[in-house]
């Protein structure tokens, strides 16, 4: 059975402690939950079937009666409450972003979600901030806090297998604290409909070891090295995509995702296309046919060789 | 035994029915579109909620057509997006709701002993707004520019920015629509129930199942209020541009999602209670006892009305509301288990202690149970914050609510439609057919939704158009899809029973089940007055203690048999004991409530278009039509042809001071009230949680203007009260006169207020707090413009003859709204005036 419950965005194959708990949760609940369903249906079975004593006295049917009644409806009900709570409040408290023992000082990593893109931001990164999109690099092993807000519409950060989500609202910031036992990749996709591509709206997280992770940082802290093979592609990128797209020492745009360290990801189009070699040049002639609706506009007025040069700079940009 | 009940001598049964369909009688032909009668109106409810029902099926199958097989390309996302969104809209406004409100519409007056709801008109009014909205709404899908922001319609996606096309505007025109339906069946349903139950039926001798359509009713005329605000509220934003929800102007979307689940939460205990109202109502037949612990399920509906206001938040774990909050919504989403538990243990206990037959009607409530109780531990788990924010928005949640709506509603509802049918056709269905049809909807359902709990926990979220086999959720989405098409198949198989029973069923005795309501008394099918002569009611059971009821009833030989004064009568009642008071008579079948809701559609669809000012033309005709239809109510000669009643018979309503309608408007005005509520509540939660909320340090509006506008309003207050104080003395002195002058104050009120709004030159486009204080000073003008058309109507009524010492009813029901106005008002100044001058500006 624990190899159907694998995945990586399944809930019931947990990769930190809050996790963890929740699926324990779980199946104290499921179990429980069975025994009530199949007691209550067996019984309503049984009270079917004929052959019983039907003479009774009416006070012998009211304390009947009344025996189901506040046995079933009113004790059951509240003892299981009762135990419910007993086993999750503490699991929730376990989850809230509160200050850390011995001065401890959480990890904060900004996430903000955009129609269709993640804007991942590290602003206490030495040296520097750092910005990425569209993947997430964390610690393993030690609370992060993720401050999260949407900048359009509402999206959600879930993180499936490091545990619950939580809302990224215009106009707010939510904080949602996680940590991550094991370092791997894990799936992470928008969780609350935010339109047309709300399904193409994955985020590829990565727990990596504390040196791993501070190296990341470090490699991001200078702009990517051009090679001066690129330089018709680089004008092409200035004359049409630097209004939108911000390419370290290159351009500042702000409407779509960092392209500083593109060269670097798994995916394009937040999980829609595998990055590969030429990727990027197949994704700017067909991103409207593979990612319907996304807010880049179509580049039918360039050339596919123009797009192509394009993409394969861009590849280059890897810090 | 009720002989002493019986006190006339038997008469021809043919003859009177004759007489009493003279007056009673539906129309043929174009006339067929005036008629008022609840037992025509509820099957069209019905047969309409029926056809919705089809068409959120079918979307529902391209859902899972599109789900079946990973990287499908059945349907566009937009598309989809549609779809989905439709599938819940139609299936929550269009098919649930009005389904269950025509059961009841249809059922009420025939379990209580009453020959026809008590606003006839209205039930009319309310199905012309439903059909009208429900195509108006749906005619997008064809016209494929139908909402695609999810059934829930979040803000800022659905605004004017992120939903450009006139999608939204479909959702929230059109649902505003229905809901005028569903308010006006919930406010007649509760005044019918209150006031229109036969000769001694007291509260407690009640059906159960008028208790829990007593408790819907209230909670529609309660939990549909915010909704409505919301919809006027995002509209006007999308329209004008007023932006309550646009946080750069200092409004906020969570204000949405506040309000929506304000009606939303609600809502799914409206689907729930009377569908439990059915399973409470058949399991004693079956069982062949009365149901053990009447009073327990009965505090147990009031206390699930009452917990079900404080739920909401549940749907909001994820928004990262403060952990005290979520810690009380949490214990109470856990808390509404109960009274539903000791209703499953009810029924255990009357199965247990009696003799139950498993027909057809039963399998289904069997389904029910099992399904249902599932629903319901997953509701539980999901009131556990910590889990609530793992699998919120994911499939197990879509699971969880198709257990608690499918099972809680579907399939209870599926049990009472076999259950009635003899009475709706006089025919049998066919037993084989129908558990074909059972087995194949139970299996299927289970196999779509139980498989979709797995699907969820493995990380699948809502709302997705596609997915990848590297996500590991391709054969449980395949299942799912199967199970969805056995499931329709068991449907159709149902439809297709039902169809054919028309024809082929045979004939069905008189009460067919042995059971014990009085709406097994009716003819089968019922009569349009339902009852020749309305029984008197000693006990829970009128039919299982004297099964000749039907015989007795159609003889004439119980009350107002009488028929040649051409009136449409029933009792108006007691509300505790349900001893008579007075005789209600009913307004026949008219025109006025189409022509109303055709103005009112006209309305709606040039708001769609955006021809503005043609909408406001067919506003003013619609609510030209509406007091036209006003009218013709009360002492007119059209509505009471004399007024003369039989020795011994208490006196016309219409000649009391407390007749059904001052019971409607107060029940109106709670509705009101609730939409009122939500707006102070909107006040106060942007002022004080709205995150670039701004506010100006001394108020915009004139506080001298505004009281002095509340003082005219109390003096018109004030005098309407003492005329009607007169009139209860049968003293009409001056009453013409007075009521003119009650209108001039009125006007002057009106006029003062007119100068606030234009003094205070609000930039209601510009800053959340300036429109939201334009609609609240809006909202009394229109109440205050109200009241005032009302009272100068009722002076000229005076000059008619309609009104006066003999007929002195309709001024106290105006008065009612005048006092509404009088406490909102006031409220208005304290809230939006007073307070901001005292605490001062800034948030």
């Amino acid at each position: 059975m624990l190899a159907g419950c694998s995945g990586d965005r399944s809930i019931l194959d947990p990769a930190g402690q809050a996790a963890r708990e929740v699926a324990w949760l779980w199946w104290g609940m499921l179990a429980f939950s069975t025994l009530v369903l199949v007691v209550i249906t067996a019984l309503w079975l049984y009270a079917f079937r004929g052959g019983r004593p039907t003479e009774r006295s009416s006070r012998d049917e009211k304390r009947i009666a009344r025996r189901w009644i506040i046995g079933g409806g009113l004790l059951l009900p509240g003892l299981s409450i009762v135990v419910l709570l007993a086993f999750g409040v503490p699991v929730g408290q376990r989850m809230l972003p509160l200050p850390l023992p011995d001065g401890q000082q959480a990890e904060r990593i900004e996430v903000i979600g955009h129609q269709w893109w993640w804007e991942v931001r590290y602003p206490d990164a030495e040296g520097g901030e750092v910005v990425t999109s569209n993947q997430l690099m964390m610690p393993v092993g030690e609370p992060v806090d993720f401050h999260v807000t949407g900048a359009d519409v509402i999206h959600a950060f879930w993180i499936p297998r490091l545990g619950g989500k939580i809302d990224m609202i215009p106009g707010r910031t939510n904080v949602i604290r996680l940590e991550a036992d094991v370092a791997g990749v894990f799936g992470a996709q928008c969780a609350e409909f935010c339109g047309a591509q709300h399904t193409n709206m994955q985020l590829h997280v990565e727990a990596m070891p504390r040196d791993d992770f501070d190296a990341w940082l470090a490699e991001r802290q200078a702009p990517p090295e051009h090679s001066d093979d690129h330089q018709a592609a680089r004008d092409t990128f200035v004359e049409h995509c630097a209004s939108c797209h911000r390419v370290a020492g290159v351009s500042d745009g702000q409407q779509g995702p960092d392209l500083s360290d593109i060269g670097d990801r798994v995916s394009l189009g937040a999980g829609r296309l595998a990055m590969e070699e030429g990727a990027i040049g197949y994704w700017l002639r067909h991103h409207q046919q593979l990612k319907p609706g996304n807010r880049m506009p179509s580049h039918d007025h360039l050339d596919a060789e123009t797009l192509d040069d394009l993409g394969a700079w861009l590849e280059t940009l890897s810090p | 035994m009720s002989d002493t009940a019986q006190t006339a001598t038997p008469q021809d049964p043919q003859r009177l029915h004759e007489d009493m369909h003279e007056v009673w009688g539906n129309p043929r032909g174009l006339k067929a579109l005036t008629i008022v009668n609840h037992t025509t109106l509820g099957l069209r409810f019905m047969v309409t909620g029926m056809v919705f029902f089809l068409i959120g099926g079918i979307l529902a199958m391209l859902v899972r057509t599109q789900l079946a097989f990973p990287d499908q390309e059945f349907m566009s996302p937009e598309i989809y997006n549609q779809v989905f969104t439709m599938h819940g809209t139609v299936m929550m406004f269009l098919f649930a709701i009005p389904m269950l409100e025509g059961l009841a519409i249809y059922m009420i007056p025939k379990m209580i002993g009453a020959r026809d709801l008590v606003c006839p008109r209205l039930t009319s009014l309310g199905y012309w707004c439903y059909l009208f909205g429900g195509i108006i709404l749906t005619s997008s899908l064809f016209l494929e520019m139908a909402p695609d922001s999810g059934w829930f319609m979040y803000t800022p996606l659905s605004s004017g920015e992120f939903a450009p096309g006139p999608g939204s505007d479909f959702w929230l025109l059109g649902i505003t629509f229905v809901e005028i339906s569903a308010l006006s069946a919930g406010v007649e349903l509760v005044v019918s129930i209150l006031r229109t139950r036969t000769r001694g039926m007291s509260l407690d001798k009640m059906p159960l199942f008028a208790w829990y359509i007593l408790a819907m009713a209230l909670m529609i005329v309660v939990g549909f209020p915010p909704l409505i605000l919301a919809s006027i509220m995002l509209e006007l934003e999308r329209a004008v541009g007023m932006p309550f929800f646009e946080v750069a102007a200092g409004g906020d979307p969570i204000l949405w999602q506040h309000l929506f689940w304000l009606f939303g939460h609600p809502e799914v205990y409206i689907i729930f209670l009377p569908a439990a109202g059915i399973v409470s109502t058949l399991i004693p037949v079956f069982a062949g006892r009365p149901i053990v612990g009447y009073r327990w399920v009965v505090v147990a509906i009031i206390v699930t009305g009452f917990i079900s206001f404080g739920l909401w938040v549940h749907h909001m774990f994820t928004v990262g509301i403060p952990q005290l909050a979520q810690a009380f919504f949490s214990a109470a989403s856990m808390l509404v288990a109960v009274p539903t538990a000791i209703q499953v243990f009810v029924w255990l206990a009357t199965l247990w202690l009696g003799r139950p037959v498993m027909k057809l009607p039963m399998l289904w409530v069997l389904g029910f149970l099992i399904i249902f109780v599932c629903g319901g531990l997953t509701g539980v788990m999901l009131a556990l914050v910590p889990f609530n924010w793992q699998v919120h928005d994911t499939h197990f949640v879509v699971a969880h609510m198709h257990y608690v709506l499918v099972g809680g509603m579907l399939f209870p509802l599926m049990a009472g439609l076999y259950y009635w049918l003899p009475l709706f056709s006089g025919r049998m269905p066919s037993e084989r057919l129908g558990r074909w049809g059972f087995w194949l909807t139970f299996i299927g359902f289970n196999a779509t939704f139980l498989i979709m709990h797995w699907t969820g926990l493995l990380g699948m979220p809502r709302r997705i158009y596609t997915y990848e086999t590297v996500m590991g959720w391709d054969i449980f989405n395949l299942l799912s899809s199967i199970g969805g098409f056995v499931m329709s198949a068991g449907i159709a198989m149902v439809l297709l029973d039902i169809a054919l029973h028309f024809r082929f069923g045979r004939p069905a005795p008189q009460n067919p089940w042995n059971a014990d309501t009085l709406e097994w008394t009716t003819s089968m099918p019922p009569s349009a007055y339902n009852f020749a002569s309305l029984p008197r009611v000693d006990s829970r059971h009128p039919l299982w203690d004297d099964p000749e009821l039907p015989r007795t009833i159609a003889e004439g030989r119980h009350d107002l048999a009488v028929i040649d004064h051409g009136r449409r009568e029933l009792w108006g009642s007691d509300p505790l004991t349900g001893k008579v008071r007075e005789i209600i008579h009913l307004p026949g079948n008219s025109w006025w409530p189409l022509f109303a809701s055709l103005a009112l559609a006209v309305v709606c669809v040039c708001l769609l278009v955006r021809l503005y000012p043609l909408a406001g033309f067919a506003t003013l005709v619609a609510v030209g039509f509406l007091l036209r239809w006003s009218w013709e109510n009360g002492a007119h000669p059209k509505a009471a042809p004399d007024a003369q009643v039989q020795p011994g018979d208490p006196p016309l309503h219409s000649r009391t001071m407390d007749g059904p309608g001052l019971w409607a408007m107060s029940i109106a005005l709670l509705a009101n009230g609730s939409f009122f509520l939500s707006y102070l509540f909107g006040w106060f939660y942007l002022w004080t949680v709205s995150p670039q909320w701004s506010m100006p340090d001394t108020s915009p509006l004139s506080l001298p203007l505004m009281v002095l506008a509340g003082v005219a309003l109390t003096a018109g207050t004030l005098w309407l009260e003492k005329l009607v104080r007169g009139l209860r003395r049968q003293d009409d002195r001056g009453l013409a006169p007075g009521l003119f002058a009650v209108t001039a104050l009125g006007g002057a009120q009106l006029a003062l207020l007119i100068w606030v709004i234009w003094q205070a030159g609000l930039e209601a486009t510009e800053t959340a707090h300036d429109a939201v204080l334009l609609l609240g000073l809006i909202y009394v003008l229109l109440h205050g413009a109200l009241g005032t058309i009302l009272t100068l109507l009722q002076g000229l009524r005076v000059g008619y003859g309609y009104v006066s010492a003999e007929a002195p009813f309709e001024p106290a029901v105006v008065a009612r709204l005048w006092r509404y106005n009088l406490v909102v008002f006031w409220v208005v100044v304290f809230a939006l005036a007073a307070m901001p001058m005292w605490l001062g500006g800034g948030a």
